[in-house]
């Protein structure tokens, strides 16, 4: 492109650039510049040093994680954890959308759109200990019930097994009215006509709903998916800690990367490990969306994020 | 899209990352400086005695919440300092809330401040290691501390050193660290029981309580917090057994009466075997919440609102409580007991609470006198622990108070640092607690280890992964929750070992023997 073409595009489309220009900004200074940090996971981090000067140690940064021989267990959690949260929160999501969607009364749909995203702004220190109040043994609102009613009461927070259905039932809870939002802003934008002439045809609201609806959904779908699924190895460090805490009981079910590492560290304080540990989540999900965008790619060209 | 504020490790080293290269460049120049202003400012010194013409504007890290009448004190206190040695302070404060984070981030980011509150619960040694802070020679001390270094016993400053050099100026007071627990005098009364004063009666205590007062938790304890080494553990292994743990986070211990320092798995001791079984009693008769592991109640709260019936702590803080619920809730009879009254006590180590330079300060010289006039001015302590006379406290005589109108606006940071033979106490302080300390500083247990500190930087892998095998196997384990004990301790035991624990033993021996091969 010669140099008249750059510059006439970019008078072309000056206010398109500029509006882009805060986004681009924003990823400059809080993306690409501190990614040079990354250079901290391969050095023995002391203040005379600081970042470039530390003296270099070569992989020893990762050995505390894989040494450790936990690795393998916190990387799956985290990964299923994720998975979980993905699959159910958009299907939660979509379903809601469509729901409200299709409700008639203005009313309703407005108080039940707000109820269903008040959890998201609660802050997870908060729902922690709505949780304990609910599940603990002696004096939780859940145990309290089953002993009025003359059951066993159940001891949640030593039983590691219940774990990954109340996480992935809080996290639904927490995130379905965000989602939710961004599907009912997806399905408003559907052509309307598309409706009126599939009701001439006789379409039934299920026709509707699987024929058009949720086909014209796709694309935001998958564009969701695949950014949710670059950070399948980030495990939401707010919302396991909160819930689960410092309860070993309750690890082999519940330890994600992000707790594990916070938790190895917190005490040593060590910059470099928590730096090589970030490396590795980032690699591995970094691996994961190019592998998405290419399966979505070979489906189909035009879906693909890139 | 969801922009989820995320507080884990990568998020931190990120902007670590950003505050770092934004003030990168300036980095190398301020080191530069720094060496040059000291040997500039040593000719000065020799000049001018001391060098207090250019008036000077200090800055002070602290943590803690700043207190509703900071400026009230502090513009007195400046007042006073201006005159004295031409300087001013201003202190940043750290919330307790996040200051674990906050803290290591201002010297990793190079911040501008002079001097900063440290401690050994506190980073010093972390910071120290990594060069946050200036090392102290003899010189700079005896020249513009003379007070502190006349007044602070020897012991104190080696106790503060890592390494062979010293980075702090600790607080000048002694301190037993042994813990005591607190218990309901009325109940025990009640039910007609055996004072507590043993393990053994301390065990009938509890189970009395869980088995007759309903509604009531007989012993609480906050596990949730992330400790590896509970204060019962300290009082039940550590005191009972006369061991002293090298290092909270590590369980590996040496016997008080073993000159040579031969280190041990705690946890694979016999002694740890039928504490495992007092435990577990304790825990199978109800005497804690099974949720204990999950606890996020303040158990200090709890006991004032007689939820909970007792619970372990330092006898300080017991003391203040005891002091506390008699203002209170007189209707809560409280009392001290301590567990293991015929065993040796281990004195705290200096570095508990002390002030340090900023390794990258320009003004040494006058950061130290600041602390000298802080912990040996009578006047100037006064204000700094205690706030304004009338308004904060009420002085008794020259060293008790008692606590003022708005005493609650002038508390609840780390002051401590600046402790020394001036402290008043509280006058309402329990006098039990006043016997009782000094009972223990008449059996205050002198030993070569004392002045021990670990340098883990080699085994800082292992140490990390134990500290994981500490939370998720130990602290169930002796909570109760693993039903066959004997199962868990093996269990334990082998992933303590799958995680390095004898590299860490080695490593960790290796420089006892030094240690103590240094001294003859």
């Amino acid at each position: 492109m010669n140099r008249h073409g750059f510059w006439g595009e970019v008078v072309k489309h000056k206010t398109l650039l500029l509006m882009l220009t805060p986004a681009v900004l924003f990823f400059l200074l809080f993306a690409y510049i501190p990614m040079t940090g990354i250079v901290l996971a391969f050095k023995q981090f002391n203040y005379a040093g600081g970042v470039f000067g530390s003296p270099w140690n070569g992989l020893d940064n990762f050995r505390f994680f894989f040494d450790s021989g936990d690795a393998w267990r916190v990387t799956r959690n985290t990964a299923l954890y994720n998975i979980a949260f993905i699959i159910v929160n958009n299907v939660l999501q979509i379903a809601a959308a469509i729901l409200l969607f299709e409700v008639a009364g203005k009313w309703f749909r407005k108080i039940t759109q707000t109820a269903l995203f008040l959890p998201y702004f609660i802050s997870w220190v908060v729902v922690g200990a709505i949780a304990y109040n609910l599940f603990n043994y002696d004096v939780g609102t859940i145990n309290v019930f089953l002993r009025a009613v003359g059951m066993e009461p159940i001891d949640i927070y030593n039983t590691a097994a219940y774990w990954p259905l109340i996480l992935v039932i809080i996290s639904a809870w927490k995130a379905i009215g965000y989602g939710t939002i961004m599907y009912l802003a997806a399905i408003t934008s559907i052509d309307t006509e598309m409706y009126e002439a599939a009701e001439i045809d006789g379409a039934n609201v299920f026709q509707r709903i699987f024929k058009i609806t949720i086909p014209n959904l796709y694309p935001t779908l998958i564009i969701l998916i695949l950014l949710a699924i670059g950070n399948i190895f980030r495990g939401d460090f707010g919302m396991f800690y909160n819930m689960v805490g410092n309860n070993g009981i309750l690890f082999s079910t519940t330890d994600v990367i992000d707790t594990y590492v916070f938790r190895s560290l917190i005490t040593s304080n060590e910059i470099g490990m928590s730096a090589a540990a970030g490396f590795y989540q980032s690699v591995l999900g970094f691996a994961t969306i190019m592998l998405a965008n290419w399966a979505v790619r070979k489906y189909d060209k035009d879906r693909a994020l890139f | 899209m969801q922009h989820k504020k995320r507080y884990a490790t990568l998020v931190l080293t990120i902007f670590m990352a950003l505050a770092l290269i934004v003030s990168a460049c300036g980095n190398n120049a301020n080191n530069g400086a720094a060496v040059d202003n000291g040997s500039q400012s040593g000719a000065d010194a020799g000049a001018n005695n001391g060098g207090t013409s250019e008036e000077l504007t200090l800055k002070l890290l602290m943590v803690g919440a700043k207190p509703v009448d900071y400026d009230v004190v502090f513009t007195e206190l400046n007042n006073k300092l201006k005159e004295k040695i031409n300087a001013t302070v201003e202190v940043e404060f750290l919330d307790w809330s996040d200051w674990t984070q906050k803290y290591p981030l201002k010297f990793a980011a190079n911040e501008d401040f002079d001097i900063a509150y440290t401690a050994n619960w506190a980073f010093y040694n972390d910071q120290a290691l990594k060069g946050g802070f200036l090392e102290l020679t003899e010189d700079m001390l005896s020249t513009n501390m003379p007070q502190t270094w006349a007044a602070m016993p020897k012991v104190a400053w080696e106790q503060a050193k890592v390494d062979g050099k010293l980075y702090m100026v600790p607080h000048n007071n002694t301190e037993v660290t042994d813990k005591v627990v607190l218990i309901r005098e009325d109940l025990r009364q009640k039910h007609n029981l055996e004072p507590v004063n043993s393990p053994e009666s301390f065990a009938n205590y509890v189970k009395a309580i869980a088995a007759n007062e309903k509604g009531v938790t007989a012993y609480g304890a906050k596990a949730a917090d992330g400790w590896k080494w509970h204060e019962l553990d300290q009082i039940l292994l550590e005191q009972q057994n006369e061991w002293n743990l090298v290092d909270y986070n590590v369980p590996l211990a040496y016997k008080l009466d073993d000159a040579s320092g031969q280190l041990f798995n705690v946890y694979d001791t016999p002694e740890f075997k039928s504490l495992l079984t007092y435990y577990k009693d304790l825990a199978d008769n109800g005497a804690w919440s099974k949720n204990v592991v999950s606890n996020k109640n303040d158990v200090w709260q709890d006991i004032k609102a007689g939820k909970v019936a007792s619970y372990a702590q330092n006898l300080g803080t017991v003391a203040a409580n005891v002091a506390e619920a008699r203002r209170d809730t007189p209707d809560l009879e409280m009392a001290i007991a301590d567990l293991t009254p015929d065993k040796k006590k281990i004195g705290a180590i200096s570095t508990q609470n002390g002030m340090a330079i900023h390794a990258t300060s320009k003004k040494v010289e006058r950061s130290l006198m600041f602390i000298d006039l802080m912990q040996n001015d009578k006047e100037l302590h006064d204000l700094v622990m205690y706030g304004i006379a009338g308004t904060h406290y009420e002085p008794v005589g020259d060293d008790k108070f008692n606590a003022g109108p708005s005493a609650a606006n002038y508390t609840g940071f780390s002051n401590w640092g600046f402790n020394s033979p001036l402290n008043r106490t509280d006058a309402s302080y329990p006098q039990e607690a006043i016997d009782m300390s000094a009972e223990w500083e008449s059996k205050l247990h002198h030993f070569p280890l004392e002045t021990f500190v670990f340098d883990d930087s080699k085994v800082k892998n292992q140490v990390a992964s134990v500290g994981n095998v500490m939370l998720r196997y130990a602290i169930p384990l002796e909570y109760g929750l693993i039903p066959d004990i004997d199962k868990g301790q093996a269990e334990l035991l082998k992933q303590l070992e799958a995680a390095g624990i004898n590299e860490i033993q080695q490593e960790l021996q290796s420089q006892i023997d030094a240690f103590l091969a240094n001294q003859q």
